[in-house]
Order: structure tokens, then C-alpha cells, then sequence
């Protein structure tokens, strides 16, 4: 039933789309656009805003109608560049401007505003109308993190839809009637729902912006790259924004097979790790009682020195928030110095139906992949404590709010920290220090809950000398005996084909802008699940080739 | 490729001693400096005296305010896009009123401008200006980094000629129409 297919006419080229298709689809998924307000295609349609007008011949001559809402019939004939139909949406333009404040000046929504690009495109000189302009209220604070602007607002409703279809909270709704109609919290109160802020994204005008983003810096300005977000084990895929090596916000970027359009509010607004003043710039080497700043060399001779000593006698913790060729480094570490006491530590976040996975660590599945997890009989996090080994080598982690774990390492003879900001357990413990950077900082990639692994990408330069973790890893393990220094993150996961037959054949470039599913966990997948996972892959691709910007 | 050969021209005797043009030289100088009367007079004595510039002279770009004392700029950083040598920079802030943005910091590199007055033309809000302003000097490059302060106390040298003053009137009109709308209005207008 699904796979009926139905012919149909659009500007004159023949196409053939699943029945139940709308036309303003159809029209996408040639490449082409129809301009549009209120239709999101991840949300149902409201058929308001009237933009998307096409005219549309189904034998009984043409009329002009609006595509969001239309089912593709067979023998229907669309012409979306008639004049009438461009006609019907430059009135549409018209009748919307009448009350819009036009103080995009000020407005954040400048740049990606689609009322913005529909007025440049057809839109007309002037207004027609004489009357005052109707007034509503501005800058009014809808949370703590949303802020809207009722004049600027087409009422579209994507944000009360989003609310009610995706965040599962009814908490917005038109108030008023006529040409006073504005948008409202229920009741009066707050927004409180925990993916508000994709209101923001989703608005196609300025009516909703961001409180933290609010006037940082013109949308043209900003450099945008494509990541993913490190707060959770959902991998959501970003944008991020950056200027003045500063990032100033991140969005979420479409994936259908991780996060859709979404992304949770804590997690896009967890970049201010980056700008933090506790960063670490140089390497740190323990003279007398304190650290002191030391020359990378000076530094990594100390270190490899200490693990050397230690051998199995190390205990190592192993940061799942550290990319895939990171691990994949750590491990050969903790494999040339011998040890089997090998743990990462777990991480809570919150947990919803929607998006979040309640596993505070980005990269889980990849550290269990790698074997990050105490071997047979050997001590991991929880025994460290009682473990009285006499050596540790803390890679990207830190144990701040364990004070027994604190006061363990203490009272070690050697330990060794890496990390992007000085933590406490730096202070206290380390021997010698060596600064890695943020996510933001570095390529990689992340394997997400679902085993799909995803790219990371630097859109920030990491401050003083500090270094990429996958180089500084590379670097230790070269002067273990390890080989040659890796001389980038793709040259380390291209490598890994040899010891992980699964990883064969991939690169950064390889895993595309959507991921690629990863066999999960120690037990070995066999060949032909793995097929058919790499086959699913194929078609998930190709269905997202036309997009629709997340942050329209 | 096709060329032509010119020959230059044998200098004279006159010419090759150099002594006759020095000496027509001097009787020049020495013509205008033995001139008398106040018309007469060819040198200026700047920087006491300066010269008239016409009204197109594109001097320092300036920002001025309007005749409420309001600074028209609201850091909508377009002269600072528009900019092509990108001498502007710009940080926008939040502020109280119908206005709801204005710049935290506004700084103009002068080694870098080139007085274009891209950013004049740009400016909705006509907040910034060319001025006759020309002498820019300094002994550092960040003395030579103009900041928002020394901006607005240049912009007061362009008088309040040619609309310099007048606040742009869709705020104006906005804060009327919201007060007869009965919505607040109670902010700066």
C-alpha cells in the first residue's frame, strides 16, 4: 500500500512519488523549492501561513492552492512558477508585512530570516497600507532561554506544533483574536519543556530568539561547522557557530537516523567548557610539591618515564568523552605498558523518550568497543581506593567529586593527567600535566548508543601550545616503542583497520556528514549483519539528500 | 610582439649644466616671497589655518547621536560587513527601551580604512558619517585604533547640518503608536 506510486505533472517534468505524498514534498524531493512559513517536515501540517501557494490543473481547469496541504493525485499537473501562482504568494508577502516592525537591524533573526529572503526574491517596494501598524509586545521572556518579539511573528505556529507534537509539553497557544492573535505560554506561565530552544530554530522569522545568543554576533558573521554534540550518547549532529574563536552558539543539524531537526537545550548550550578561564595552555611537569610549566619534551619524557615504571602496576582511566582514535591510542598505550587496570568513568544525564540517553558520555559505545574496562581480576573505578596501586594515568578525566578516589591518588608515586581545563585532581595529584583541547577543538569521531559513528570537526584553535589529544597520545605511544607519531585523526582510524577488521576501509572523509553504523560492543559481529547494516546505510543517505535547514 | 624604438633627444649644453632651470627656479620663489598685500599671499599657515574642504571630502568615519542625546547606532553591523579593508569592528550589547541594541564597543582601525564611505551608505539608521576630519596620527598602531568615545566626540564636529541630527523616524513612529497602543512606551523614544 505504501509502495503505490502515483504519476503526476510538476512544471512540466513527469515524476512519480509514493501516494500520500503532499506536493510541496514532491517539489523538494525534485530538487526544487516551494517557498514556505508554517510547513515543517517534521511536523504536521497547519496549512496557515498560505505561502506556498501553486496552481494545480486536476482536469477541471487551474487553480491556485496551497502545496503543504495538497496530496499528489494521479494526472494532476503543478505548476509552481505560473504567475498566478507567484502572484497569489507576493500577496501573501504583502498581507504579512503589513504589521511587521521591520527593525531587522536589531532582529537576530537577520540573515536566515525566510520573510527576509521571500521579500528579496518577490516580495514588493512598498507597503500599500495607511493605517498605524499594529503593536504588540516585544523582547517579552517566554524562559529563561526563549525570548519573543509578537510583532515580528507571522503566527505560523511551528513553535506551538513543535511544543505539543515533539517536546510532548502543550505549553504554547494563540491568544487573542483578529489582528490582535499573538502567541502565549499556556497559563500564563513559563516555558518549561527541555527542547524549547528548537522553537527558536524552527521559527522561520524573528518572533523567537535565543536569550544566550541574543545580540552576540550577526548570523553572516559566524563560521559554521558541522560536529556533533558531546554531552550525551545520542550523538546529536551540530552546527556550530563560532566567531572571534569563540563559540557563540550550536544548532542542530538534520539527521534522520540520530536526531531529526532536535536537539536538547542543556546540550547545545554546553560549549561554555570551551571559553572557560581554567584552560590549559602548556604542559605541566611537578617540581618540589607544585606543578610548573614545562617544555613538551620535558614533559612527555616525564610521562612516558612514569608509565614506564608503573607497567601493570597503572592504573588507567580512560575518558569515553575522548574521540574513537583517541581510545584506540589509549589503548595501545595501556597494551605497550601492560596493564589490565583499565576503566572510564560514567557519566549521568538526563533521560527522555525524545532525545537524551540519560549516559553522560558521548562516547561510551566506543570505549567499550576499544576494550576500555578492567580485564580479568583487575581493579577498575570502583576498587581504585582499596586497589592501593602505586601509579595512574588519568586520560581526559579528572575525579573531583570522588574524595576517596582523590585522596587514593594522592597517594601515588606517579600520576599522570590529561585534560583541556585544570581540575582539582590536577592540582592535587598529578605528576606531570599535559593539555589536551575541547571537542570543539579536534577531529575525531564519536560512536553514538545506536553504534553509528560520527565525525567531529575543529571549528575552534586550541589556546597556548595545548594539543589535539589523538597527537599528544600519538606522541606518547611513539616514544613507547609505538611506531611513528600519527600526523592527523584520519591517519590514526585509517590505521585501525589492521587490529579492528570491523573499521576496515573507513576514513573521517568515509563516514560522510551522517555517521556509519558501527558494529557495538566486545562481541564480535559477524559478516553478514555487518552487510546489512552498510546496505541500510546506502538508503538512508540517499533519502536525505535533499534537506531542509534545521535552523530555517 | 611589435614595439616602437623612441629615441630620446639630445639634451643641450643649457640643459646638461642644470645651473639655468635651478636659477629660473629660485627667480620663482623669490617672485611670490617679495609679493606684499593680504591677497597676495600664496602659503597657509596651517595648522592654525585649514583649508576649506568641499561637502563631498570623505574624511574619519564618525558616529553621531540624535537631538535627544540617543546614540542612533544600534550594532546592526552592516558597515562593519559592508567594510572592505574591514577596518570596523564592532561588539553589540543589550539596552533598555524601544531600542533594544546599541554597541558595547565600536572600533574603527584607521591604518586600515581607506575612506570609501561604504559604511555611510550602508547605515540604516544613519548613524555614522564621513567627516572633514584628516589628521590622524599617532604613535602606536592601537592609538590609531579609534574607539567609540573618540568616534562620538568627532561625530560633534559635523555640526548639526544635512540631517546629521535627525533621529531616523521609525522609532519615533514606533514609540508613538505603541504609546497610543497603550503598550509600554514608557522607555526612551
Amino acid at each position: 500500500m505504501a509502495d503505490e506510486l502515483v504519476k503526476l505533472t510538476i512544471d512540466g517534468r513527469e515524476v512519480e512519488v509514493p501516494r500520500g505524498t503532499k506536493v510541496i514534498e514532491a517539489v523538494r524531493d525534485m530538487g526544487s523549492d516551494v517557498p514556505h512559513y508554517c510547513w515543517h517536515p517534521g511536523l504536521t501540517v497547519a496549512g496557515n501561513c498560505r505561502i506556498c501557494m501553486v496552481e494545480v490543473d486536476m482536469g477541471r481547469g487551474r487553480q491556485t492552492v496551497i502545496s503543504c496541504n495538497l496530496d499528489c493525485s494521479p494526472g494532476m499537473q503543478v505548476f509552481t512558477q505560473s504567475d498566478p501562482a507567484k502572484q497569489a504568494r507576493q500577496d501573501v508577502m504583502e498581507l504579512l508585512l503589513i504589521n511587521h516592525p521591520l527593525d531587522c537591524p536589531i532582529c537576530d533573526q537577520a540573515g536566515e530570516c525566510k520573510l527576509q529572503e521571500y521579500s528579496f526574491e518577490f516580495g514588493a517596494d512598498g507597503s500599500r497600507f495607511e493605517f498605524p501598524k499594529v503593536h504588540k509586545p516585544k523582547h517579552v521572556d517566554f524562559s529563561e532561554h526563549v525570548k519573543f518579539d509578537a510583532e515580528r511573528c507571522i503566527l505560523c505556529t511551528r513553535c506551538v506544533r513543535f511544543c505539543d507534537e515533539i517536546a510532548g509539553e502543550d505549553e504554547l497557544s494563540i491568544v487573542n483574536r483578529g489582528d490582535r492573535n499573538e502567541i502565549a505560554v499556556a497559563r500564563g506561565g513559563e516555558m518549561t519543556n527541555a527542547y524549547q530552544l528548537n522553537t527558536v530554530d524552527i521559527c522561520p522569522v524573528g518572533a523567537l530568539t535565543s536569550t544566550d545568543f541574543r545580540f552576540k554576533s550577526r548570523v553572516w558573521f559566524l563560521k559554521q561547522t558541522r560536529s556533533v554534540c558531546g554531552s550525551c550518547s545520542r550523538g546529536c549532529n551540530t552546527t556550530v557557530g563560532t566567531r572571534w574563536n569563540k563559540v557563540l552558539r550550536m544548532v542542530p543539524a538534520e539527521n534522520d537516523d540520530v536526531n531529526q531537526w532536535w536537539m536538547c537545550d542543556a546540550g547545545r548550550l554546553a560549549f561554555k567548557h570551551t571559553a572557560a578561564d581554567e584552560r590549559l595552555g602548556a604542559p605541566m611537569v611537578r617540581k618540589d610539591g607544585k606543578l610548573v610549566e614545562a617544555s613538551w619534551d620535558e614533559a612527555l619524557s616525564a610521562a612516558v618515564e612514569g608509565l614506564e615504571a608503573a607497567g601493570d602496576g597503572l592504573f588507567a582511566l580512560v575518558s569515553a568523552r575522548l574521540t574513537n582514535e583517541e581510545l584506540f591510542l589509549a589503548r595501545g598505550i595501556l597494551d605497550k605498558v601492560g596493564t589490565q587496570h583499565v576503566d572510564f568513568k560514567p557519566r549521568t544525564w538526563p533521560k527522555d523518550d525524545l532525545l537524551r540517553t540519560g549516559d553522560g558520555n558521548p562516547n561510551a559505545a566506543g570505549a567499550r568497543f576499544f576494550g576500555i574496562a578492567p580485564g580479568d581480576g583487575a581493579h577498575g573505578l570502583e576498587a581504585l581506593a582499596e586497589s592501593g596501586l602505586k601509579a595512574a594515568f588519568l586520560c581526559g578525566e579528572d575525579l573531583d567529586e570522588r574524595p576517596d578516589d582523590l585522596a587514593a591518588l594522592e597517594a601515588m608515586d606517579f600520576v599522570l593527567c590529561t585534560g583541556f581545563h585544570e581540575t582539582e585532581t590536577m592540582r592535587r595529584c598529578a605528576s606531570v600535566v599535559l593539555p589536551g583541547v575541547t571537542e570543539f577543538e579536534k577531529d575525531g569521531s564519536f560512536t553514538n548508543i545506536d553504534g553509528r559513528m560520527q565525525r567531529i570537526q575543529p571549528s575552534l584553535s586550541a589556546p597556548g601550545s595545548a594539543r589535539p589529544d589523538w597527537k599528544l597520545l600519538g606522541q606518547l605511544l611513539a616514544r613507547l616503542g609505538g611506531g611513528e607519531a600519527p600526523r592527523s585523526a584520519d591517519q590514526v582510524l585509517k590505521s585501525m583497520g589492521a587490529t579492528h577488521p570491523e573499521l576496515e576501509g573507513l576514513s573521517l572523509g568515509r563516514l560522510g556528514p551522517l555517521g556509519k553504523s558501527l558494529p557495538q560492543g566486545e562481541s564480535p559481529v559477524t559478516e553478514g549483519e555487518n552487510t546489512v547494516t552498510a546496505g541500510e546505510n546506502t538508503v538512508t543517505e540517499g533519502e536525505n539528500t535533499v534537506t531542509e535547514g534545521a535552523s530555517a | 610582439m611589435s614595439y616602437v624604438k623612441v629615441s630620446r633627444r639630445e639634451l643641450t649644453l643649457a640643459e646638461k649644466l642644470y645651473l639655468p632651470s635651478i636659477l629660473a627656479g629660485l627667480k620663482n620663489t623669490m617672485s611670490h616671497l617679495l609679493r606684499r598685500g593680504d591677497n597676495e599671499i600664496t602659503t597657509m599657515q596651517y595648522p592654525e589655518e585649514k583649508w576649506d574642504l568641499p561637502s563631498y571630502y570623505r574624511g574619519v568615519p564618525v558616529l553621531v547621536k540624535d537631538e535627544d542625546e540617543r546614540e542612533k547606532c544600534v550594532a546592526c553591523s552592516l558597515c562593519e560587513f559592508v567594510c572592505p579593508p574591514r577596518a570596523i569592528s564592532i561588539i553589540p550589547k543589550q539596552i533598555e527601551g524601544v531600542v533594544e541594541k546599541a554597541p558595547e564597543v565600536f572600533d574603527i582601525d584607521m591604518l586600515r580604512c581607506i575612506f570609501c564611505g561604504y559604511c555611510e551608505e550602508v547605515c540604516p539608521e544613519q548613524a555614522i558619517f564621513m567627516s572633514k576630519e584628516y589628521e590622524i596620527c599617532g604613535q602606536t598602531r592601537e592609538e590609531l585604533v579609534y574607539p567609540m568615545d573618540k568616534l562620538y566626540e568627532l561625530g560633534k564636529t559635523l555640526g548639526t547640518d544635512g540631517g546629521v541630527k535627525d533621529a531616523p523616524k521609525k522609532w519615533e513612529t514606533l514609540a508613538r503608536e505603541q504609546g497610543q497602543q497603550g503598550l509600554a512606551s514608557d522607555q526612551d523614544a
